[in-house]
């Protein structure tokens, strides 16, 4: 009796291998309903108020709905949206907008300088959650109207900073809409969305999808896929069979699942989120005081290798040597690269007396990539006699931590961020007592460079500033930039003008208008 | 048997409280604040202490906890942190989503499971009762999600018959057909986790049955083996079910958090994975107080149930 049973699980787990082995022939699937653009979202939105949205869904909601007045690209250059011309004063001291002739809201009525003024005074207000952009040395910039299309930003003193602050992730809402509001700190509201983009949301079921019908208004041209989808799906494998049957037509995956996904009718996209991944280091622990252990460390470990275990492959990284990504229109890689030399680092540990070195190293242990480079980076500073104790853990657990003024706990830890394109915004990484400078670290030097780069208006001379800036800080041994690694987005064979549509960092498309079914 | 009632009742409520201080403190004790799940880097540290006044986490911890039990008994779970969005209003559209799934899953589970214990004990030892507690095995130690991804794999993708997310085609909430499609596979899943434990438990009580001098009794009378089984025996062992049904009580809320968001069934599960993720430390309580608060609910419950059923067991506590 007990062959029997043994001999029918043989066959079942047999005919399951034979299953999952033949899927290399697979057949491609044709996409049947063409005019439904379904995009798989792994969460609600979390704010889908325009005023304070801050989260990756919520904005891509948003840029769906609503326009900014202008759009900072990914190499810093500006795209007009609702602005037609933007003017800053030669004192550096104010913005003209003039907005676009008539350009109208999904309902119907036209834009006008009143609903910008009407946006930009909510949002400058700090209770709505969204203000620090608007703020310059804790004053607010001030909003005047010139006439029915052009609105001035007065600043309260000199800011090179201003215009890209004011445009990002600002996006302009109807007054005639929103103006009975009682709280624009909520996270919906009241009010059913009217904008100025590319699609209106029609039907939103919590924990299932949203969905968007074309805006026949749209300023910006026709839009192709009259319907689109954003279906939450939670969990990454169902997402990636619902992708590979067609039942959904695109998603972010991992690089680790893109063999898979190309067997079948998908294809992929890689393009770059501009956020940089690092290994920080705690400037509060005692024993990496000293400068020459710091670069000790860094010289040990090698960066190239780090990269290719945790992406498998070049195409999906970018080695990164300076606290802005490569992208940034102000990063040099003029700066100290610590290329791995671990006799240096050996030296280096022997001349600061530390040769007995044992230090720790916080990481996301869910986070496949950084559980393999921190694997690795044991054993690259083993060569060099440095002894790395691993700590994983829940990242949101060991930030805060990190956050907290005196913390000794974790001498090192893992962690990337987008801060988006003016280097100034970077300052709250790396200032002395910046809201997120989770390094701890206090430089002189560093701070006055920051101040001296917040309020050049010259550009050429700007960047000569921000090179010092990065230059001073790779110097000084107290943040390990690692990489710039590449977002992958699978998409079904049968959707087109993916390139056209714009892969951009946090929305995913820049303009879903310009997407095509075929 | 009322008094005997009435009592558990009663010591039913300052355990609900111990939970209530149970669930709060844990999680206050997490190493993170809850303050970080709405911030982000580039607010100032101004705008972090305005969000921390207006969400009362500067008050004492106890002021925080009475704050807060405070509006639970006036039905007001509080608001998510992350999304703002009412709680209890989420449970309300949540919970009959999960409840669909369970209710219908665990009811075929259990007449599964009725049939099969009874056929595996009545057969002790022989071919039959092997093969049933052989498959009641497999069914234990396999993951449920690693058995909806084969589902998955196969019906959803191999075979291209039936939809893997959701509960509805997007715009089609009010087929009934559309409906059932979404829902075989997650009801065979769920299924197929609940009934080998049920089964189990028919069996041995089965057998437990069996082994009672009354069966020695009724044969020494020359009954036969069917009427002993079918006059007592299957009488007696459908008696224990009854408290299985009442510990069942929770399960229709936490029952199926992994097969729900496998499958991306708008229920509790996607919902506390995604709060659990968020640090959105107000969900988390509320579920975790509502399965509480069921799985006491669900023992007072079967308890009462039993006294009904079998009054013997309220004399005993005189």
């Amino acid at each position: 009796m007990e062959k029997k049973w043994l001999f029918g699980m043989t066959a079942v787990i047999a005919m399951t291998l034979t299953a999952c082995g033949s899927n290399k022939t697979e057949a491609p699937k044709e996409k049947k309903d063409k005019d439904t653009f379904t995009y798989a979202i792994s969460g609600d939105p979390t704010s889908l108020n325009p005023i304070n949205v801050g989260d990756r869904w919520g904005l891509t909601t948003t840029n769906m709905i609503f326009s900014p007045l202008v759009r900072i690209e990914g190499d810093g250059t500006q795209k007009m949206e609702l602005a037609k011309e933007v003017t800053p004063s030669e004192d550096g001291k104010s913005v003209t907008v003039k907005l676009k002739d008539d350009i109208k809201w999904s309902d119907g009525e036209k834009l006008t300088a009143d609903d910008v003024i009407f946006t930009y005074e909510q949002k400058v207000k700090k209770e709505n959650g969204n203000a620090d952009s608007l703020w310059i040395d804790d004053k607010p910039i001030a909003f005047e109207k010139v006439d029915d299309t052009t609105v001035k930003f007065n600043f309260p003193s000199v800011s090179a900073a201003a215009m890209n602050n004011i445009a990002t992730e600002t996006y302009i809402i109807p007054e005639h809409v929103y103006k009975d509001e009682p709280d624009f700190s909520v996270n919906e509201l009241k009010a059913k969305p009217v904008g100025t983009g590319p699609y209106k949301l029609t039907n939103y079921k919590r924990g299932e999808y949203l969905q968007f019908e074309a805006n026949d208004t749209y300023y910006g041209g026709k839009v192709n896929v009259p319907k689109v989808n954003l279906r939450i799906i939670s969990n990454a494998d169902t997402t990636k069979v619902a992708l590979q049957k067609g039942e959904v037509d695109a998603s972010y995956i991992l690089p680790n699942n893109i063999e898979d996904i190309k067997k079948s009718d998908v294809a992929t996209y890689e393009y770059s989120e501009n956020r940089v991944g690092y290994m920080g280091v705690n400037n509060n622990s005692d024993k990496l005081k000293d400068v020459k252990v710091r670069q000790a460390i860094f010289y040990a470990l090698n960066k190239e290798e780090l990269n290719k275990a945790g992406y498998l492959d070049a195409k999906y990284y970018d080695n990164v040597y300076s606290i802005l990504p490569p992208n940034n229109p102000y990063a040099t890689d003029k700066v100290e690269k610590y290329d791995t030399d671990v006799e240096k680092s050996k030296k280096l540990l022997k001349e600061a007396g530390a040769e007995d070195l044992k230090i720790n190293l916080a990481f996301s242990s869910d986070d496949p990539v950084q559980t393999i480079q921190a694997t690795l980076m044991q054993q690259q500073l083993q060569k060099a006699g440095i002894t790395l104790e691993l700590t994983g853990g829940d990242s949101a657990a060991y930030f805060a931590e990190m956050q907290k003024p005196e913390t000794k706990k974790y001498d090192l830890f893992m962690g990337g961020y987008i801060m988006g394109n003016d280097p100034d915004l970077y300052s709250s990484l790396f200032k002395t007592g910046g809201s997120s400078n989770y390094f701890h670290y206090s430089s002189d030097k560093t701070d006055k460079l920051f101040n001296a780069g917040v309020v050049e208006l010259d550009d050429a001379k700007r960047k000569d500033v921000y090179a010092d800036l990065q230059k001073q800080i790779a110097d000084d041994a107290v943040f390990y930039p690692i990489v710039d690694s590449k977002k992958v987005l699978a998409v079904n064979k049968a959707v087109k003008d993916v390139e056209k549509a714009g892969l951009i960092p946090i929305y995913t498309f820049e303009d879903l208008s310009k997407l095509s079914i075929k | 048997m009322a008094k005997y009632i009435l009592k558990r009742v009663l010591q039913v409520i300052p355990l609900l409280f111990i939970v209530s201080f149970i669930v709060f403190s844990l999680i206050h004790l997490a190493p993170y604040d809850a303050i970080d799940s709405i911030t982000t880097p580039n607010m100032s540290k101004e705008t972090v202490e305005i969000l921390r006044q207006r969400y009362g986490l500067d008050q004492p911890f106890l002021v925080q906890y009475f704050m807060w039990l405070k509006q639970i008994l006036t039905g007001d779970f509080g608001h998510s942190l992350v999304s703002q969005q009412s709680i209890a209003q989420e449970l309300a559209i949540r919970i009959p989503n999960t409840i669909k799934l369970i209710l219908p899953a665990y009811i075929t589970a259990l007449i599964i499971a009725i049939v099969l214990g009874l056929v595996a004990g009545a057969n002790k030892g022989k071919f039959l009762d092997k093969f049933i507690d052989g498959i009641c095995s497999v069914g234990i130690s396999m993951p449920t999600f690693w058995f909806a991804m084969l589902m998955i794999y196969f019906f959803g993708y191999k075979l291209n018959a039936l939809p893997i997310i959701g509960m509805h085609t997007v715009g089609n909430e009010d087929s009934f057909l559309d409906f059932l499609q979404h829902f075989i596979m997650p009801y065979i899943v769920l299924t197929v986790a609940f009934f080998p434990d049920l089964t189990r438990y028919v069996r041995s009580s089965t057998m437990l049955q069996l082994s009672e001098d009354y069966v020695m009794v009724q044969q020494s009378f020359g009954a036969s083996k069917k009427e002993i089984f079918f006059r007592h025996v299957s009488k007696n062992v459908l008696l224990p079910i009854v408290t299985q049904i009442g510990l069942a009580l929770p399960m229709l809320v936490t029952g199926a958090i992994i097969t729900e968001s496998i499958f991306g069934w708008p229920g509790i599960g996607p919902y506390l994975m995604s709060a659990t993720k968020a640090l959105d430390f107000p969900i988390i309580m509320a579920v975790m107080l509502l399965s509480a608060t069921l799985v006491i609910l669900g023992n007072l419950l079967s308890d009462i149930l039993y006294t009904i059923v079998d009054p013997r067991i309220s004399q005993g506590d005189k």
